[in-house]
């Protein structure tokens, strides 16, 4: 029955991480390449991000997800940052998918976790 | 008839629901201090209470209308009959109550069911304990109502005057709206102070009511519901309120039914249109806002489509929020008095609700079902709602007065006054009332459009006149359509339900192990400072890599000097020199120059032979061409001639005693130039000069070789030509080596020509006088050191062995007394430009030194065994070496022998070679030569004249011609190179005679008388090898002449019958 519903899953778009990483990868390399960090402007940068990542997403088709797209943007000051998720969730189904960006001012993690909605 | 079914519905639902309620009611009773009923009551007390207190006031509305349709329309029958039927459930419920005034409150009861049921029993189940337990309550209960009564009849005068009014006001309505709710602020203020009198008033009552009712359940009940006690009063307060309006009703009712029928008549129709209209509505929602004219219709809407919402999104949990919402706008009007209880209580309440909501799927069906009656409601509110405005003037008045009114009166004749004036009020407001709620349904369907309004909502709400039962209502319309959507929704709420849980089963959510989503460590000090500065990097770099110094370094080295010397033209063959050649630059040069002129002029020597030879042999064939023609007739067997350019300015008037080619390179000859009798103006007349010529180079010598003394005999060494041998008339050996650069010897100038002379590299004279000859010597001849048996020395492959693996020769030289010198030629690996201390022979610079190997007395020998008489006169004369073996020499004598001897002490079995004739005679043997094709044979030319073949076996010659050369002496006999049959004999008389023995072995074949010049040697050449090539006689004139005579064809051409006439030949002899 599980396998079933595995099957049923994969049916539907299944969240293919490689395929979001791409996607992500692609949003903030366009829009982040060249950008300085500027505290004024990450929030918004950060958020717009997000949304973008996750229209993206839907774009792409992952109908039977529930997506929570998370943007963290830091300035690069050479100090050390550790970023981890832990998720309670169907791993046979649940995925998620990061990607980083960094250049000289910046770093920017984002992620996005895609929850399988039965 | 809509209005007849629904009464009818609800009150046999409501009758039979209630009795069995009231049984369970009882059951519950006798099983008192169960849980459940508590829980029950909890939600009687705040639910149904308050559903109650919300209900009867539009029941009373209801009944007030009914009223009026009967008071107006009583004699028509329809509504007659409907009347009777509601009279007849009314005497029903009469005759059960026992109570006149119970009638109301079952019509009321009966209304309220339509939501909540339970509420409803409850208070019919309250009612009936109360009928019937508690007679004291009752009593009160009566006592009451008669005096309500009383200010009912009263009421009614007021309103029948007010109806009038009423209908005056009607066309005003429309324009009041606005107003009416800043009225029905006033009208609830109002109300909140009557609701106090009342309260005061009837919680003592209720007191005693209560406490008498439920002795004991109650009591229990009422402590757990303390806390809901006051709200609790405050619903009972009202629904008692609103139950003395209706006992007011019912009065009235009873005084003009007439009246009151008329008008429900009217109503009725108006019902039925306006639940047409409804219904639409209902399906249309959306469509419905746009009908709707004012703001505050759309609020109000709005606000009951929220609360109808509410009761449908119940499933969604919603409902909680929104019911609290709701009762706290119920409670709204009354909160001056118990705000901090209401707002208290507000979480609790809308507990008792989520529990009673559970029990509402239940009540689903009878809601459905009383829907119409609902709808009847809403018509009738639709209604009012259009004559809104029209009240408004009037509320505003009659409210300021009732204001004073209730603040003047707190005893029973003041209130009854002032609710007989509200009561006209009542009327109207609760008209309002249902007009808003219609709008709020309206809205509400329309309520997203109105999102903005909201805000307002609550305030409005509040300003509203009574809330409460606005709300109540407001469910009860919604139920229609919302039950359906519940039911749907449950339905859907149960499925997914059942599918989570069934899913959740299955599916295993777990923790997922920790992504590192970014692990950035921290940078080091280093890699910072290079990012904060990477871009200035490149300067300090350049600035450290300082590339400058090292250039400095390598300049600062100190500049080697040398000194040099350099002379031009080159003495000797060192051109430069220092006193100390520095180690880089001048060996550099040093070497550089050593290695360009060694090489280049070993290439150029080489070359340039080449080349001149090339010139040469163009330019001699013109030549020759010419004296071809010219000299043809002259020579029988010639093919043409050459001549050798002799008339050079040292050679002339020197005779020729010897010309002879290399064995090896045949082109090579040499010509031995005897000194000269006259004296010429070159300073060599004493010394005997020796050419050595290309015979393809005719013009000049290659190479000119200088002897002070006269040269007896010459060869060439073996292999390569590159050293002369000559023995001297003095007993000397020399040697020249020619391949000694041309700047190591004194060069002459002669006219425009530069002649290298060059003097002999070694000489053994007086050198080695001890080891040397005694007298002149006769012959030089080369002796291969190492020539294997058979092997031929002249071959060419191993000539080229020989020079390379350096000489490896020895030379024999023989002096007229016999003796035989051994010599080693040996090669210095260095010349030594200063000369040798030890080696006073060799020439400065010179390479190439004789050294004494061994000495062969091969006179003496014989002079001691044979006849020492005879031989006291022998002379040795010429010397040959067998070329198969070259440990077997022949040496002529001057007695016509030819002695056979060998140099390591062997023995050959012929000792000597003589000739035919018996007997010694002294006759010189001027001539052996050994057969070129590998024959052992040789000839031997004597002075006499004769000639003899010999094989090497045998003592007796082959053949032996005397008289060929008529008695003239034999100079020279050679064999032809290309020919094994064919030889030349060469005279004193100058007669050259060709034989070939295969044409005729008596006589030559040619013979040829030079008389021109008187020749003095010959030599032939060719090669063996080469038969085609010019091969040919060279013979040297007394005059100094050298001529190249070829020959024809048919002595060059080898025939295949030339070796087998010498084998018979050999063989005849044996």
């Amino acid at each position: 029955m599980t396998s079933t519903l595995v099957r049923q899953a994969q049916e539907w778009s299944v969240f293919k991480a490689a395929v979001v990483k791409e996607c992500i990868h692609d949003i903030l390399r366009e829009q982040l390449s060249g950008v300085q960090y500027d505290p004024d402007e990450v929030g918004v940068l950060s958020r717009s991000l997000a949304d973008c990542i996750k229209d993206k997403l839907k774009d792409v088709g992952f109908d039977r997800y529930k997506l929570v797209v998370q943007v963290v943007i830091g300035e690069q000051r050479g100090e050390g940052v550790k970023m981890a998720a832990r998720c309670f969730w169907d791993a046979d189904t649940d995925s998620y998918a990061q990607d980083i960006f960094m250049n000289d001012s910046l770093f920017c993690v984002a992620a996005a976790f895609g929850s399988y909605f039965y | 008839m809509p209005t007849d079914k629904k009464i009818t519905k609800e009150d046999t639902w409501k009758s039979d629901d209630l009795r069995r309620h009231i049984r369970g009611g009882g059951h519950d009773e006798e099983s008192s201090g169960s849980r459940r009923r508590d829980d029950e009551r909890r939600h009687r007390t705040g639910e149904s209470v308050e559903r109650r207190h919300r209900d009867p006031e539009r029941e009373a509305r209801r009944e007030r209308e009914k009223n009026r349709e009967r008071d107006g329309t009583r004699e028509r029958t329809k509504p007659r009959d409907t009347d009777k039927d509601r009279h007849q459930d009314r005497r029903k419920d009469d005759s059960r109550d026992r109570m006149g005034e119970k009638e109301e409150r079952d019509k009321e009861r009966s209304r309220a069911q339509d939501r909540v049921i339970k509420g409803t029993e409850n208070v019919k189940y309250r009612n009936g304990d109360r009928d019937s337990r508690d007679k004291m309550h009752d009593r009160k209960e009566k006592e009451n109502r008669d005096r309500e009564r009383v200010k009912a009849r009263e009421r009614d005068t007021e309103r029948t005057r007010e109806r009038e009014r009423d209908e005056l006001r009607k066309s005003d309505r429309d324009k009041e709206k606005e107003k009416n709710k800043e009225s029905e602020t006033g009208e609830r203020d109002r109300e909140r102070k009557s609701d106090r009198d009342r309260k005061r008033n009837e919680e003592r009552a209720e007191g005693g009511r209560d406490r008498d009712r439920e002795h004991d359940r109650e009591k229990r009940d009422r402590h757990k519901e303390r806390e809901y006690l006051k709200e609790t009063e405050r619903y009972k307060d009202r629904s008692q309120k609103d139950k003395e309006r209706k006992e007011r009703h019912t009065d009235k009712e009873h005084s003009g039914q007439k009246e009151e029928r008329e008008y429900r008549e009217q109503h009725r129709k108006e019902k039925e249109e306006r639940e047409r209209r409804h219904k639409e509505r209902a399906q249309h929602d959306t469509g419905e806002s746009r009908r709707h004219d004012g703001e505050s219709r759309e609020v109000e809407s709005e606000r009951v489509h929220r609360e109808r919402k509410g009761s449908d999104r119940e499933r969604e949990g919603k409902r909680d929020k929104h019911r609290e919402r709701r009762h706290r706008e119920e409670a709204g009007p009354e909160r001056d008095p118990t705000e901090r209880t209401s707002a208290k209580k507000s979480s609790s309440s809308s507990d008792l609700r989520v529990h009673k909501d559970k029990t509402e799927p239940v009540k689903t069906k009878v809601e459905i079902a009383e829907a119409p009656a609902e709808d009847c409601g809403y018509d009738e509110a639709q209604d009012y709602e259009e004559d809104f405005e029209d009240y408004e003037e009037d509320f505003e008045d009659v409210d300021d007065s009732e204001g004073e009114d209730e603040k003047q009166t707190r005893s029973h004749e003041e209130r009854e006054a002032r609710e007989e004036i509200s009561s006209q009020r009542r009327e109207e407001i609760e008209a309002i009332q249902r007009a808003m709620d219609e709008e709020n349904e309206r809205v509400g369907s329309a309520q997203p459009r109105l999102s903005t309004e909201e805000d307002d909502r609550p305030k409005r709400s509040r300003d509203s006149e009574t809330p409460q039962s606005k709300v109540s209502q407001h469910g009860r319309f919604m139920d229609f359509v919302a039950a359906k959507h519940r039911e749907v929704s449950k339905k859907v709420a149960s499925k997914q339900k059942k599918r989570s849980t069934e899913l959740l089963r299955l599916i295993d959510l777990d923790y997922s192990i920790t992504f590192s989503l970014l692990d950035l460590p921290p940078v080091n000090e280093y890699d910072m400072y290079i990012k904060n500065f990477g871009t200035t990097n490149t300067k300090q770099a350049y600035v450290q890599c300082n590339e400058d110094n090292t250039d400095r370094d390598i300049q600062t080295e100190e500049i080697e000097m040398s000194e040099k010397w350099t002379q031009h033209p080159a003495e000797r063959n060192v051109c430069c020199g220092g006193p100390k050649l520095s180690h880089e630059a001048s060996d550099e040069s040093v070497t550089k120059l050593s290695i360009d002129s060694q090489r280049l002029a070993t290439f150029l020597r080489s070359a340039s032979q080449v080349v001149a030879v090339l010139l040469e042999e163009d330019r001699a064939e013109k030549q020759s061409l010419k004296k071809l023609r010219t000299q043809a007739d002259t020579l029988s067997f010639s093919d043409g001639c050459l001549q050798l350019n002799t008339k050079l300015p040292f050679l002339y008037g020197r005779q020729i005693s010897l010309v002879q080619f290399s064995q090896v390179q045949r082109q090579t000859m040499l010509s031995v130039h005897n000194p000269s009798a006259k004296p010429s103006a070159v300073r060599l007349d004493s010394k005997t000069i020796i050419c050595i010529w290309n015979i393809w180079e005719p013009s000049r010598p290659q190479k000119i070789l200088v002897y002070e003394s006269e040269v007896q005999c010459c060869c060439f060494s073996p292999g390569k030509a590159t050293l002369v041998f000559a023995g001297t008339s003095v007993g000397s050996v020399v040697l020249w080596d020619l391949r000694e650069h041309a700047s190591a010897h004194y060069t002459l100038r002669i006219g425009e020509n530069d002649w290298t002379l060059r003097h002999p590299t070694f000489s053994t004279d007086a050198v080695l006088a001890a080891s040397g000859h005694m007298s002149s010597v006769s012959s030089v001849e080369a002796v291969p050191a190492t020539v294997a048996e058979g092997l031929r020395p002249e071959l060419p492959l191993l000539a080229s062995d020989e020079e390379s693996s350096g000489l490896s020769f020895q030379l024999a030289s023989l002096d007229g007394n016999g003796v035989l010198n051994l010599w080693v030629v040996l090669e210095l690996p260095k010349a030594n430009d200063a000369g040798s201390h030890t080696d006073l022979g060799l020439r400065p610079g010179g390479k190439v030194k004789l050294l004494h190997s061994s000495t062969v007395l091969t006179t003496s020998e014989r002079s001691s065994t044979r006849d020492a008489k005879k031989t006291t006169l022998l002379q040795t004369l010429l010397l040959k070496f067998l070329p198969s073996d070259s440990n077997h020499f022949f040496i002529g004598t001057n007695m016509g022998l030819v002695n056979h001897g060998t140099s390591h002490g062997l023995k050959a079995p012929p000792k000597f070679y003589r000739p035919q004739v018996v007997g010694f005679r002294p006759v010189d043997v001027a001539s052996i030569d050994f057969s070129p094709f590998g024959e052992p044979i040789f000839l031997v030319g004597c002075g006499d004249g004769s000639v003899r073949l010999h094989t090497v076996l045998s003592e007796q010659p082959l053949m032996e011609w005397t008289s060929s050369t008529a008695g003239q002496p034999v100079v020279s006999v050679q064999w032809a190179q290309t020919r094994p049959t064919v030889f030349c004999v060469l005279d004193a008389a100058s007669c050259l005679h060709i034989w070939d023995l295969l044409e005729k072995d008596f006589e030559p074949v040619i013979t040829e008388k030079i008389d021109a010049d008187r020749v003095t040697a010959m030599a032939v050449f060719g090669d063996p090898a080469k038969q085609n090539t010019y091969s040919g006689i060279s013979l040297a004139t007394q005059s100094g002449k050298i001529e190249m005579q070829y020959f024809s064809k048919r002595l060059t051409v080898p025939e295949s019958a030339d070796l087998e006439k010498l084998q018979i030949m050999m063989q005849e002899a044996f």
